[in-house]
C-alpha cells in the first residue's frame, strides 16, 4: 500500500533512477570514443562534391579526438554504386554516407546502412528536423534566385517565385536543369507541389535557358549573358562578393535539401563514425555549416553565426523533394520543359 | 658421324619441342592477361545487361534491357549520334590531311615546330576548352558574338556554340590534333619513287595526290577515321555541355541519364545501351577489314629515300598562315582564356580589382593536389611503359606471326576503345571489387593502373602494330640467325627501331591516363587520389581559376614531352631504319602486307 512517506521516498529516488542510466550512457558513450581513438581513423563518402565546409568540420574533428578524417568525394548515384558493390563484395572501405537525403532515403531501402545508436547529439535537432534509428540530418542548402544588379534596378528586381512568370523575362532567364537531378530537380518538385503543374506550364512559356553548369553559370549573369538565374544555391552568394550580382530570398520561402549522415553496414570502422556522426551535429560542426551560409539543423546558435552569413543561414524553408515522387518528377520536367 | 648427326637432330628435336612450349606458354599468358584486362570487365558488363539488378544483388535474367533499348527515342538518338560523328570526323579529316601535307611533304617554314603545336589541342582538358567557348561564343554575351555585332551593327550573332555546329566544332578540336598525329607520319614515311611514276606516266599533281598518294594511305586514313568515329560515337562532354541544354541527345547523354538522373540507377538499359554500341562500332571495324583485306599497301622498301617535298614558293607562307591559325584559334583562344582567368578572383570576370595570384598560392599550398599529381605521374610513367610494352607484344603477335589466334588478340584489344569510358568504368568497379581470390585489387592504387593498361592497349597495339609493319622481317630473322634469343631480338631490333612510334604512343597514352575521369572516379580510394578527380571536385566547387592552374601546369608538360618526344625521334631517324611513326598506327588494321625489304643501305649486313 502506497503510503504518504513511501511515495516521498519514490519521489526522492526518481532522480538517482533517471541518473543512474545517464550515467550509463555517458559509461557507453566513453567506451564509444575510446574505441573510436583506437580505431584510428574514419572514412566518409561524400556525395557534396567540392563542398568547402566538410575538410573544415573534419579537421575539427581531427583536432578534437585525434582520429584521423579520411574524405571521399564523387557524384551521388557513383557513391551509391560503390558502396553497393563494396558490400556485395564485403569488402567496405567507407564508414560514414554524407549524402542529400533523396539519396540516402533510396539507399536506407536498400538496407544500406546500420542503426547508429543514437549518440548523445542526436536528439538536438529542432522541428523539421529529426533524428531517426539510421539517419541524422546534418544541414540544408537553400535556393534563392540571381540577379544581375547593373541590369536589373532594385524595383524590377523579381522578388517572389511567382515573378519569373513576368512576360518581361521571357528569354531572359538562365536555369539549372530541371530534367536532371539537382537544384533545378529540387525546384521543380517544390513548385509543383506547392503551384501545380501549371506554374511550370508558365514558365516554360518564358522560355528558360536550361544547363548543368551549376557555378558556372554565375558568372554568365555577372557578366550580362543573362539578367536572371535560378533557383540559385544560396550559401554560394558568400563567394560572389565584388560582382554585380544579388541573391534574392523570395518571402514564401527557399525549396531546399537536407543532407544526412549514416554508418555504412559493414563499416570498419563503426566507433568512429558513431563519434563523427555525434560530432557533426555539435554546435562546433553546426556553426562550420551556419557560417559557410548553410541552414543548421540544431537550435541556439542565432546569436553566433557570422553576420555575413545569418541572413542566408536563417532563411524561411519552403518545401524538399520526396524521393517516392523523384522519378514522376523528372518525367513531367522532361514533358514541360522540351 | 651418323650418330652425331642423330643427336643433333634429337637435340635440334628438343630444342624445337622446348621452345615451341616456351612460345605456347608466353602465349597463354598474354592472352590470359588480355582476357583479365578487357574480357572480364565486358563480362560484368554482359551480365548487368541481362540481369535486373548489378553483381552481386538478388535478381533475375531477362532482356528488358535491350528490349528497353529499341525504341524510337533511342532510335532518334542513335541517328543523332552517328550524324554528330560522321560530320566530325569527315571535317576533322579534311583539315587533318590538309595540316599533315602541309607538314610533311611541303617546303613550309617553322614546320618542326608547327607540328608540335598543332597537336596541342589534343592534350587540353574538354571541360577547359568548353569552359572557354562557353565565354567566346555564345549568342548573349560571347566574346565573338559581341565583337561581330559591335563591328557590323548586326542584331543576330555570329556564332551559337549551344547548337549542333557548336557541338561539332568543340569534338573537331580534338580530333584533327588526334588524326593529324595518327597520319603525318605515314606522310613522312612514303616513298617518292611512286609518286613519281604516277607523274612520269602523265597524272596531273591532283590526280598522282588523289590515286596514288590517298590511294596508298587507304589503309592509315580508313583506320585512323575509324578510330575517331568510334571516339566521336563515345564521346560525351561536348553533348552534355552544348547539346544537352537545346535538346541534342547522343547515346553517351542518354546513358549519362539512365546512370545519373534516375531514382535508381538503371545499369542494365545502360549496359545494354553500350553493348549494342559496342556491336555497331564492331561491325564497322570488321567492315574496314573487309574492306583492306587482300590488298596490298606498300609504303616502306628498303631502299633509303627521302620523302619528296613540294616547293610551294609564296604559297607556303599561306600555309604556314593557315597552321598558325589553326593554332590560334584551337589554342590560343581557349588557352589564353586559362591564362588569364587564372590571374583573375573569378573566371572570365576581368577587372583590375580582381586581379589576384591566389589561385597559384591556393593550387601550390593544397597537400591533395600534390598528391594527386605524384600518384598520377606514378601512374602515368608505369601504366604508359607497361601498355606500350603490352601493345608492343601483342601487335608482334599481330603482325608478325601467323598463329590461329592472333585474330581473337587483335579483336579483344580493340574492345575497350568500343565502349563508352563511363559504362567501362562500371565494368573495372564490378569486376575489381567482385574479384575472387586473395589478390585485393580494389581500392589500391593499382586497381586504377590496371584500368589505365585496359584503357590504353587499343591505341598501344594499333601504335606499334603500324611501326612493325614497316621493318623488314630479315631484320628479325637475322638477330635470330646470329643467335640471339627472341627477347632480345624484340627488346634491341624490333623495339629499338619502332622507337619513335613507341615515343609518341608513350605519350598519348600518358596524357590519356592524365584526364581519365569515369574509371578513375569509381576506383579511387581515399590516398590514392589522381589528379583528374581533383579537377572535377575543383570544378564542382567551382573553382575555375584553381582548375585553369592545374591545366596550365599540365600544358606545360605536354610541351616538355613533346619536345622531348621530336629530339628523341629526330636522333631516331637518322637510321634509315627508324622510319616508322605512330602515324602509322592506322595501318595496323589490318596489318598491310609486308614489303619484304632488303636492309637498307647502312643497316646492318646478315
Amino acid at each position: 500500500m502506497l503510503t504518504r512517506r513511501s511515495v516521498l521516498r519514490l519521489a526522492a529516488l526518481a532522480p538517482l533512477a533517471v541518473a543512474r542510466p545517464a550515467a550509463a550512457q555517458d559509461a557507453d558513450w566513453k567506451k564509444v570514443v575510446d574505441a573510436a581513438k583506437k580505431e584510428g581513423k574514419v572514412v566518409v563518402y561524400n556525395g557534396a562534391v567540392g563542398t568547402p565546409v566538410l575538410p573544415k568540420v573534419g579537421a575539427a574533428f581531427e583536432a578534437k579526438y585525434g582520429v584521423r578524417f579520411e574524405l571521399l568525394e564523387a557524384r551521388a548515384s557513383e557513391l551509391r554504386e560503390r558502396i553497393r558493390t563494396e558490400q556485395a563484395s564485403g569488402k567496405v572501405l567507407g564508414d560514414v554516407s554524407h549524402n542529400g537525403s533523396t539519396t540516402t532515403a533510396l539507399q536506407l531501402a536498400e538496407g544500406t546502412f546500420q542503426p547508429h545508436g543514437t549518440p548523445p547529439n542526436g536528439k538536438r535537432p529542432v522541428a523539421p528536423f529529426a533524428t531517426d534509428d539510421i539517419r541524422v540530418p546534418i544541414y540544408v542548402i537553400t535556393y534563392g534566385i540571381l540577379v544581375n544588379t547593373d541590369m536589373v534596378k532594385p524595383g524590377e528586381e523579381p522578388k517572389t517565385w511567382q515573378d519569373l512568370l513576368n512576360p518581361r523575362w521571357k528569354g531572359k532567364l538562365l536555369s539549372d536543369d530541371m530534367r536532371a537531378l539537382g537544384g533545378g530537380a529540387v525546384f521543380f518538385m517544390v513548385m509543383t507541389q506547392k503551384h501545380g503543374k501549371e506554374f511550370h506550364e508558365k514558365l516554360a512559356q518564358q522560355q528558360p535557358h536550361m544547363n548543368r553548369e551549376l557555378r558556372g553559370n554565375y558568372p554568365r549573369v555577372a557578366r550580362g549573358e543573362y539578367p536572371v538565374y535560378f533557383p540559385f544555391t544560396l550559401p554560394d552568394s558568400l563567394d560572389l562578393k565584388g560582382l554585380p550580382v544579388k541573391a534574392i530570398m523570395p518571402p514564401e520561402g527557399s525549396p531546399y535539401v537536407r543532407f544526412d549522415g549514416a554508418i555504412f553496414k559493414g563499416a570498419p570502422r563503426p566507433n568512429a563514425a558513431k563519434l563523427f556522426l555525434d560530432f557533426l551535429l555539435s554546435d562546433e560542426a553546426q556553426l562550420h555549416y551556419a557560417n559557410l551560409g548553410f541552414v543548421p539543423v540544431v537550435g541556439g546558435l542565432e546569436g553566433r553565426i557570422a553576420a555575413e552569413a545569418r541572413t542566408i543561414a536563417q532563411v524561411k524553408l519552403l518545401g524538399t523533394t520526396d524521393p517516392k515522387l523523384q522519378d514522376d518528377m523528372l518525367k513531367l520536367a522532361k514533358a514541360i520543359y522540351k | 658421324m651418323s650418330s652425331i648427326t642423330v643427336g643433333t637432330r634429337v637435340e635440334t628435336a628438343r630444342g624445337l619441342a622446348s621452345g615451341r612450349l616456351a612460345r605456347n606458354v608466353a602465349l597463354g599468358a598474354l592472352v590470359a592477361l588480355l582476357l583479365f584486362l578487357t574480357a572480364y570487365p565486358l563480362a560484368m558488363l554482359v551480365y548487368g545487361s541481362l540481369h535486373t539488378t548489378p553483381p552481386g544483388e538478388a535478381g533475375t535474367f531477362n532482356l528488358d534491357g535491350y528490349r528497353a533499348m529499341l525504341t524510337r527515342t533511342n532510335a532518334v538518338v542513335l541517328l543523332n549520334t552517328i550524324g554528330l560523328s560522321l560530320v566530325k570526323t569527315g571535317l576533322a579529316m579534311v583539315l587533318a590531311l590538309f595540316l599533315a601535307w602541309i607538314v610533311a611533304r611541303t617546303d613550309t617554314p617553322y614546320r618542326e615546330t608547327l607540328e608540335v603545336l598543332v597537336t596541342l589541342p589534343f592534350y587540353i582538358p574538354p571541360i577547359l576548352t568548353a569552359m572557354a567557348w562557353g565565354m567566346l561564343a555564345t549568342p548573349k554575351g560571347g566574346v565573338i558574338n559581341l565583337a561581330w555585332t559591335g563591328l557590323t551593327g548586326s542584331r543576330e550573332p555570329l556564332v551559337n556554340i549551344y547548337s549542333y555546329g557548336g557541338v561539332v566544332w568543340h569534338m573537331m578540336q580534338y580530333s584533327t590534333p588526334f588524326l593529324f598525329l595518327l597520319m603525318v607520319g605515314a606522310f613522312k614515311s612514303m616513298d617518292p619513287a611512286l609518286e613519281e611514276s604516277s607523274r612520269t606516266s602523265g597524272a596531273t599533281a591532283f590526280t598522282t595526290f588523289r590515286r596514288v598518294t590517298l590511294g596508298l594511305m587507304l589503309p592509315v586514313t580508313t583506320s585512323a577515321f575509324l578510330l575517331s568515329f568510334i571516339r566521336g560515337v563515345e564521346s560525351f562532354e561536348s553533348a552534355l555541355i552544348f547539346g544537352s541544354p537545346v535538346g541534342i541527345e547522343v547515346i553517351t547523354t542518354e546513358i549519362y541519364h539512365l546512370i545519373h538522373h534516375t531514382n535508381r540507377p538503371d545499369y542494365q538499359q545502360a549496359t545494354a545501351l553500350a553493348l549494342g554500341i559496342m556491336v555497331l562500332m564492331f561491325l564497322l571495324v570488321a567492315w574496314q577489314w573487309r574492306l583492306l583485306g587482300g590488298r596490298s599497301f606498300f609504303t616502306v622498301t628498303g631502299k633509303g629515300y627521302t620523302p619528296r617535298v613540294a616547293r610551294l614558293g609564296r604559297w607556303r607562307w599561306a600555309t604556314f598562315a593557315f597552321c598558325v591559325l589553326f593554332f590560334v584559334v584551337t589554342v590560343v583562344l581557349p588557352v589564353g582564356q586559362l591564362i588569364v582567368s587564372s590571374f583573375f578572383k573569378f573566371f572570365g570576370f576581368y577587372r583590375w580589382s580582381m586581379v589576384t595570384t591566389d589561385h597559384y598560392f591556393t593550387v601550390w599550398n593544397n597537400r591533395l593536389v600534390w598528391r594527386a599529381l605524384a600518384n598520377t605521374l606514378l601512374l602515368g610513367v608505369l601504366g604508359a611503359t607497361a601498355t606500350m610494352m603490352l601493345g608492343g607484344l601483342i601487335a608482334y603477335v599481330l603482325v608478325r606471326t601467323r598463329f590461329g589466334i592472333r585474330r581473337a588478340l587483335e579483336v579483344l584489344a580493340w574492345l575497350p576503345w568500343m565502349m563508352p569510358g563511363m559504362v567501362l568504368g562500371i565494368g573495372f568497379l564490378w569486376a575489381y571489387a567482385l574479384m575472387p581470390g586473395p589478390v585485393q585489387l580494389y581500392g589500391t592504387l593499382w586497381a586504377l593502373g590496371v584500368a589505365y593498361v585496359t584503357l590504353g592497349t587499343p591505341l598501344a597495339v594499333r601504335t606499334m602494330a603500324g611501326a612493325f609493319a614497316q621493318l623488314a622481317h630479315d631484320l628479325e630473322e637475322c638477330s635470330r640467325v646470329h643467335g640471339a634469343p627472341w627477347w632480345t631480338t624484340f627488346r634491341r631490333i624490333l623495339l629499338a627501331l619502332a622507337w619513335p612510334a613507341f615515343a609518341v604512343g608513350w605519350i598519348l597514352i600518358f596524357f590519356i591516363i592524365l584526364r581519365e575521369l569515369s574509371a578513375s572516379i569509381l576506383l579511387y580510394s581515399v590516398g590514392n587520389e589522381v589528379l583528374s578527380v581533383v579537377i572535377m571536385r575543383l570544378w564542382t566547387e567551382g573553382k575555375a581559376g584553381q582548375v585553369s592552374v592545374i591545366a596550365l601546369v599540365m600544358l606545360a608538360l605536354v610541351f616538355l614531352f613533346r619536345f622531348a618526344e621530336q629530339r628523341f625521334t629526330r636522333r631516331g631517324t637518322s637510321s634509315p631504319f627508324r622510319r616508322s611513326s605512330p602515324a602509322d598506327a592506322g595501318s595496323s588494321l589490318p596489318p598491310p602486307r609486308i614489303a619484304r625489304a632488303k636492309p637498307a643501305l647502312g643497316g646492318p649486313e646478315c
